[in-house]
């Protein structure tokens, strides 16, 4: 058991050192830096004189080890445009990030729940219908337009909450909306028919025949185990989540993880994509262990099963 | 069954509606507060260092809030003291500045004479890598003649150096040596930095210690709001009391709203289609150049897509704002037919492809711009081409000289002088695309001499020539929309600067 974690963090750190690596190469391939960070018309001498002061001039070979023994400290450098190291600019970002992924997370995870739990229950009925069409609908929809939707109803026709900004609990609430009913449209199509498929196991009727009360069955019996893929759909969503949604965070104002990095691509700000992508990376990496480890503690066939 | 969850949906949806409705009194039970000012910025602040600050609508706006500089453009694009009481050259190379006595950091440290000449040198010095060297190239250097006189040389005349000096702040040397102002605020200005949200907002206070002439508001907050959308919608609530980049859709229903107000103002920057005449088809070509500016009718995009709201350039780079403006200057006027008969004339072999490249995401509608410009090209005969570039790809070979044939673009300078403006185009510049000894001459010598009188003769000349040789297809000047709270009114400039000073409590 401890070789195999052991040989699954060797996996996950070499995942994170590749995309570290393809990260760097690819933000060398987005060309120079030092003509967009200096105004128009500043002398060719100045700008060398930039480029060699964020030692973009040396031999690339060079530049990556360089970043290499500094990553590994946890040191991505300055950032180019707000001069403060860039660590600590992508860090500043990540708590509006990481509220808004748990807000979501637990609204689409409860109302896909129910749902689901819905539409599994009233299959082929016209209630199936109609939530499954929401659940497509949802996921069809692009989260741009319903946020838009959202705060034209909520905030400028109704005055329920702000418009956007990171500005108290009720600045919440519409963010939150628009994802949440992303990720419940995603869980609740996953939840039913895993919930249709363990319904049809052998111990559920057994269960039946038993005599268990219908609740009993569905609650205890079914639900639970229908849940593990639901659980591991809801870390992938989270570890997505947490990388940011730049649109979202766009619509509302949100100060998060996602804008940052888009606004880092756009001005060639080389310390704070690499240090953005590095953490996303290590997130996505370590949630992925998790919900590794706890498959093995959830389902007794995967532990045994070797 | 479905009783049951019905039931259990139902109780969710009653637990959700209490959970909202506690919020919501949350976010209504915020105390009331004295005055105070919201404005949404379209893009994030960057830097708190105005050291470092380049963007005027954002970085460089903000620190004007927090920092003193010498001087500073009003909304009238004149230029006023701040810490400067008159300031006049003296001979040709040389600036004298008096300054207003008793202005002090909030631990009573002087911003004298010293102060000043300290953060000039600092900002000249190469070891503090300040991106905004450049401007004080020209600068040989600073002599304080007393705590309130000081005087900057020059090398030759600098006649846009007090335009310069309203982009720079002062810094205090003492505060200075312990603190980085990439992290903090320490000024001498009208407000101070009481909170600043990374990406989402910065609240700034009255500073008590300010001398001048105290403003209306107790209290400004600049909220980043990037999506135009939300911000149309942030003003319709009274969330922002003023917004910038507003969707030329919105302006109006904002403006009849009776609980907003909107507008537009021709902003400092000009859209072109930049020719590039060093290599054919436009090089050595000038009738070809006359051509395509016959063959685009501007009002018709102005008014087709852009809804009326811009004006057509008069057949210069510079809107009136500009010192150096040419008010005798015409547009090119729409005729397709005189167009033809000058590519005729110009020799250009039928059918040869002209590019128009188009950086994508920088200038306000360069897509549908391009297309209709790519349109009346071909209209005339010319094979005109688009290509869609993002910006950065653009770029790269832009300022390298490597530019196609054609390119859209929008042009800008700070200082809003032709110094600046029409520079771009003099040939020592790597991105001139075009070669004018005249024009060149020209330029040289309006830069000669601190004589705004003499300058204008020069400037005057230099346009003349810029509209005759037509390095550039002159479009418009790009509108700048804005949109206000109805309990304020904006004094609507377009040359970027944001700040509260211009702002009106009704």
């Amino acid at each position: 058991m401890s070789r195999y974690f052991l040989i699954r963090i060797g996996q996950s750190l070499l995942a994170i050192w590749g995309i570290v690596t393809i990260v760097f190469v690819v933000t060398r391939m987005l060309g120079d830096p030092a003509v967009l960070l200096l105004p128009l018309g500043t002398p060719d001498s100045q700008i060398q004189e930039l480029r060699s002061s964020l030692g973009l001039e040396r031999p690339m070979v060079v530049q990556y080890l360089d970043f290499l023994g500094h990553a590994v400290v946890g040191d991505f450098g300055l950032s180019y445009q707000s001069f403060r190291p860039a660590m600590e600019v992508v860090l500043e970002r990540m708590p509006a990030t990481a509220i808004l992924t748990a807000s979501s997370l637990a609204l689409g995870a409860v109302l896909g729940a129910a749902t689901g739990f819905a539409a599994a229950l009233a299959r082929g009925r016209f209630l199936e219908f109609v939530v499954m069409c929401f659940a497509l609908a949802g996921q069809a929809t692009p989260v741009f337009w319903l946020g838009i939707l959202l705060v034209l109803f909520f905030a400028v026709e109704l005055g329920w909450f702000p418009t956007g900004g990171w500005d108290g609990p009720a600045s919440l609430v519409l963010p939150t909306m628009a994802l949440g009913i992303f990720v419940a449209a995603n869980i609740t199509r996953l939840f039913r028919s895993s919930m249709i498929e363990t319904l049809s196991e052998d111990y559920i009727r057994t269960a039946r025949a038993k005599g268990l009360m219908p609740r009993t069955i569905f609650m205890v019996h079914a639900a639970r185990n229908a849940l593990i893929p639901v659980v591991t759909m809801l870390a992938l969503l989270a570890a997505e989540l947490l990388g940011g949604s730049a649109v979202t965070e766009t619509v509302f104002s949100w100060p998060g993880v996602g804008r940052l990095l888009v606004q880092a691509i756009d001005s060639k700000d080389f310390p704070v994509i690499q240090a953005g992508v590095f953490l996303i990376a290590t997130i996505f990496v370590c949630i992925n262990f998790l919900v590794d480890l706890l498959y093995t503690l959830l389902d007794p066939r995967i532990r045994l099963g070797r | 069954m479905l009783k049951v969850t019905c039931g259990l949906v139902g109780r969710l949806m009653r637990r959700i509606a209490w959970a909202t409705g506690t919020m919501l009194i949350a976010g209504v039970a915020l105390p009331v507060q004295a005055e105070t000012l919201t404005i949404a910025l379209s893009s994030s602040v960057n830097t708190l260092d105005p050291t470092q600050a380049q963007v005027v609508g954002t970085d460089v706006s903000v620190a004007a809030h927090l920092y003193s500089s010498l001087v500073a453009r009003n909304a009238d694009s004149k230029l006023v003291g701040v810490l400067a009481e008159k300031w006049y050259p003296e001979g040709d190379s040389t600036w004298v500045f008096d300054l207003k006595a008793g202005v002090t950091f909030a631990d009573g440290e002087p911003l004298d004479a010293s102060v000043v000449k300290w953060n000039i040198d600092r900002i000249r010095n190469p070891e503090t890598k300040s991106r905004n060297r450049a401007w004080f190239d020209p600068v040989s250097g600073v002599e304080v003649v007393s705590p309130t006189q000081i005087k900057i040389h020059t090398k030759g005349a600098y006649p846009t150096l007090p335009d310069q000096l309203s982009m720079i702040f002062f810094l205090s040397p003492k505060w200075m040596e312990s603190h980085n102002p990439a992290n903090e605020v320490y000024g001498t200005g009208e407000f101070k930095l009481k909170e600043f949200v990374a990406g989402d907002r910065l609240v700034l206070v009255r500073n008590e210690a300010y001398k001048g002439v105290a403003s209306p508001f107790d209290s400004v907050v600049f909220k980043i709001v990037p999506e135009p959308a939300a911000r149309v919608a942030a003003i319709s609530t009274g969330e922002a009391d003023l917004a910038f980049d507003i969707p030329l859709e919105e302006v109006e229903r904002l403006k009849g709203g009776g609980k907003t107000n909107a507008g537009w103002v021709a902003s400092s920057r000009s859209m072109v289609v930049r020719m590039n005449t060093a290599k054919p088809p436009f090089s050595d070509n000038v009738k070809l150049r006359q051509a395509v500016n016959y063959a685009i009718d501007k009002q018709a995009i102005v008014d087709g897509l852009l809804g009326g709201l811009g004006t057509v350039s008069n057949c210069q780079i510079m809107t009136p704002a500009y010192f150096g403006y040419n008010a005798d200057l015409k547009p090119y006027p729409y005729d397709p037919e005189k167009a033809k008969q000058l590519i005729a004339e110009s020799g250009l072999v039928s059918g040869t492809q002209i590019e128009l490249q188009v950086p994508m995401g920088r200038y306000f509608m360069a897509s549908e711009i391009s297309q209709v410009v790519a349109a009346q090209l071909q209209e005339v005969g010319l094979d005109a081409v688009i290509r869609e570039y993002d910006f950065s790809s653009w770029v790269q070979p832009y300022s390298r000289g490597e530019m196609g044939a054609m390119s859209l673009m929008g042009q800008a300078w700070p200082t809003l002088d032709a110094d600046g403006q029409l520079g771009l185009y003099a040939s020592q510049n790597p991105t001139a695309y075009f070669k004018n000894a005249d024009y060149d001459a020209a330029l040289k010598a309006g830069r000669a001499t601190n004589d705004p009188k003499d300058r204008l003769v020069h400037y005057k000349q230099a346009t003349e020539i810029m509209c005759r040789e037509a390095p550039v297809i002159f479009l418009f000047a790009q509108p700048f929309t804005y949109a206000t709270s109805a309990r304020i009114e904006w004094k609507a400039r377009g040359d970027d600067w944001i700040r509260a000073a211009d702002v009106v409590l009704k």
